[in-house]
């Protein structure tokens, strides 16, 4: 394996292995499943006693009404029984059907008025059953039976609103620049802080005897854009999971098939050019948060030195969610073209579809060359950088590290 | 070899390095030695290209290029390693930039745990071993790899005297195996028992460079050890005797103006008596350090 190759190895396999970043990747699961459970929970308690009993003679009309088990019962055979259960606060109250006649009469007795799907299905099973008594009554031929069963057809042609588009690309810029915003401000500290870390030891001069410092801050750089890079995959693969199993589970079935249209558009919206932005800008960010780093003495001072980068990163996601519904505004069209911020512009106009080909690839090209520039420019500091450990200030110890090499 | 010639090295105006021209003969130990500042650990920073500097130096007749690195062992001065990675991991990390396979380290690094008798085993965390052993581990990191040109930046500092006896006889080792090695000392002990040759730097520019005897010789045998009947007043009152010193054994130590002059002493102090001791050297190396040091001021 290169030199390269095993300080990326290393650098990964560090800081994986860290329980902090177990707990961070974790965590949004972690917040996921929680809300699942209280959600679930939510429902499940109580739900005994919102139960509505049946009450009938009819064994067909009772198993046709208990299809859902978690708002109906069967378990009380008389009303007397009912009538207990409901004083009990077992069951919220009881639907005694009757059949005289050929005609059903359903009364509802009970603590709580009953639901308005309750009653939707209530009356449908037992249309159903009084459809079925009065052909039995009126003694139709099967040809008249087939007649009445004829039903009016309801077509849908929807066409999307201008109002869905809007909100499509709205939660999708606002879910890239919060997930940029989040994965920045988590590894530009810990970025510093790896750096910082090794400055104030002179291991560094162990390796630098091993290896040029260039490619030793390459293989450092790329560890930690893998360690990044794991933590996005990780994501993907846990959405991936979510976005099969919503549509199987009980408490997220219904919530997500009335917005799967809108999911499946905003997906396809983060899947695109956007990415690009996103990883070129965390790579330029990482580099400048290495550069933060090797600039102070002592670990605890890496996150006093990250400001400047920070604060850039915080003009980049304000400023993207003052100007996000304004694509077309012409703070966005400059910013869109300047590094480190155009990460956070240029996304949301490639959503709304307002960039045209030409000003993307230019924008592009420049954040490729500020990337791979200032990557190449801080490798070939990056000895005089580390090696210079003289507690002078953050700028002075910039002059001084490129004058040492 | 090892050639450093017209070695100049500015850190902003100040100029630390003023022309520092030596050879490292190859096999052999040198010691470099130098006052607290005068620029020994720049030299090895120059001679690793941590820095930039004017001048040339050569390893085997070629620019010291990061092709050499593997070649090359170095132990800095502070003593720093990984403190969360374990004892084999750190010397795995270091020991496969410079080339050696993870499998060899396995081998490697039990031999030296044992050699450099270290209380510790490699799954052990470098921060639960003790400041001692860290050391060890860390010139395990310098060593392993069996490299050509070993450079060691104060190496007995902070060690107990067995720990030192340890390390001179590892040096003695690598020496045999046939590794050019040059470390920096204040102890003149350590230098004058171990190297070959000495380079003595001061104000930036060397002041002393040789076989070790021949520079201590060249200073003259101003110095006598005497072991004798006669008292302090009155060896000092006899003629170019210049001071003395009486020594733990009980004798006295004589310095004189001219060596040429010990004879003429040797028969005047052994005039019809019996004398236990009568020693004619040169001036240690500590004397030659103090007052070449000295110069500078």
């Amino acid at each position: 394996m290169s030199q390269v190759g095993i300080v990326l190895k290393e650098t990964y396999r560090r800081q994986v292995k860290a329980w902090s970043f177990l707990i961070l990747v974790v965590s949004p699961f972690i917040f996921i499943l929680i809300s699942f459970g209280v959600g679930y929970l939510a429902s499940s308690v109580g739900q005994d006693n919102d139960k509505v009993a049946i009450v009938t003679n009819d064994a067909a009309l009772r198993h046709e009404l208990q299809q859902d088990k978690d708002t109906v019962t069967t378990k009380y055979a008389s009303s007397r029984q009912a009538t207990k259960a409901v004083k009990d606060e077992k069951i919220k109250g009881y639907l005694k059907i009757e059949q005289k006649n050929e005609r059903l009469t359903a009364a509802y007795h009970g603590v709580k008025h009953l639901t308005q799907d309750e009653k939707k299905v209530f009356l449908q099973v037992l249309s159903k059953k009084q459809q079925v008594l009065n052909i039995q009554k009126a003694k139709l031929t099967e040809e008249q039976v087939g007649l009445l069963a004829v039903q009016p057809q309801l077509e849908q042609k929807v066409k999307v609103s201008k109002e869905d588009q809007e909100a499509v690309k709205t939660i999708s810029f606002m879910l890239l620049i919060f997930v940029m915003y989040f994965i920045l401000i988590t590894y530009t500290s810990a970025t510093a802080q790896e750096i910082a870390s090794e400055k104030g030891t002179k291991i560094m001069e162990i390796i630098f005897s091993s290896m040029p410092a260039q490619k030793y801050f390459y293989g450092k750089i790329g560890g930690m854009f893998c360690v990044i890079a794991t933590q996005i995959l990780i994501y993907i693969f846990g959405g991936g999971l979510i976005y099969s199993l919503a549509p199987r589970l009980e408490v997220s079935r219904e919530i997500f098939n009335n917005n799967k249209e809108l999911v499946d558009k905003v997906i396809a919206n983060l899947g695109s050019l956007s990415l690009v932005y996103v990883i070129l800008g965390v790579i330029l960010f990482t580099v400048l948060a290495a550069l933060c780093g090797a600039l102070v003495v002592r670990p605890e001072d890496a996150t006093k030195a990250t400001q400047p980068a920070l604060y850039i990163v915080m003009i980049g996601f304000f400023g993207a969610l003052a100007f996000g519904q304004d694509p077309t505004n012409i703070v966005v069209k400059i910013l869109s073209f300047i590094p480190f911020l155009s990460s956070f512009f240029m996304p949301i106009r490639i959503i709304d579809g307002s960039a045209g080909i030409s000003q993307v690839v230019i924008s592009l090209l420049i954040l490729v060359i500020s990337t791979f520039g200032l990557t190449a420019y801080v490798g070939k500091i990056y000895s005089g950088l580390i090696l210079q450990t003289d507690d002078i200030g953050l700028f002075k110890s910039f002059k001084r590290g490129i004058r040492i090499k | 070899m090892l050639e450093v010639s017209n070695l100049y090295k500015n850190f902003s105006d100040k100029r630390v390095l003023k022309g520092i021209d030596f050879t490292v003969t190859s096999g052999q130990i040198t010691g470099l030695v130098g006052k607290n500042g005068s620029g020994k650990t720049t030299i090895f920073h120059s001679i690793l290209n941590f820095v930039g500097f004017e001048g040339q130096i050569t390893f085997n007749g070629k620019k010291v290029t990061e092709q050499d690195y593997p070649q090359i062992g170095y132990l800095p001065e502070e003593r720093s390693l990984m403190p969360k990675l374990t004892v084999f991991e750190q010397v795995r990390f270091l020991s496969n930039l410079k080339g050696i396979s993870t499998k060899e380290v396995q081998r490697r690094l039990d031999v030296w745990l044992k050699k450099l008798q270290v209380k510790g085993k490699p799954d052990d965390k470098i921060k639960s071993l003790s400041k001692g052993n860290q050391q060890k581990i860390q010139l395990i990191c310098t060593l392993l790899h069996e490299p050509q040109l070993i450079i060691l930046d104060e190496p007995f500092s902070g060690l107990d005297p067995l720990n030192t006896d340890l390390l001179k006889n590892i040096i003695l080792d690598e020496k045999k195996r046939g590794a050019t090695i040059i470390f920096s000392d204040h102890d003149m002990t350590n230098v004058e028992e171990i190297c070959d040759d000495l380079i003595m730097i001061n104000d930036g520019k060397v002041v002393l460079n040789g076989n070790i005897q021949t520079v201590r010789n060249s200073f003259g045998l101003t110095r006598l050890f005497v072991k004798s009947s006669w008292t302090e007043s009155q060896l000092a009152e006899l003629a170019h005797v210049t001071k003395v010193t009486s020594t733990k054994t009980g004798g006295y130590r004589l310095e004189i103006d001219d060596e040429n002059y010990g004879a003429e002493l040797f028969k005047t102090i052994t005039k019809g008596e019996y004398v236990q001791t009568f020693d004619q050297q040169p001036p240690t190396l500590n004397e030659i350090f103090k007052l070449k040091a000295g110069e500078g001021k």
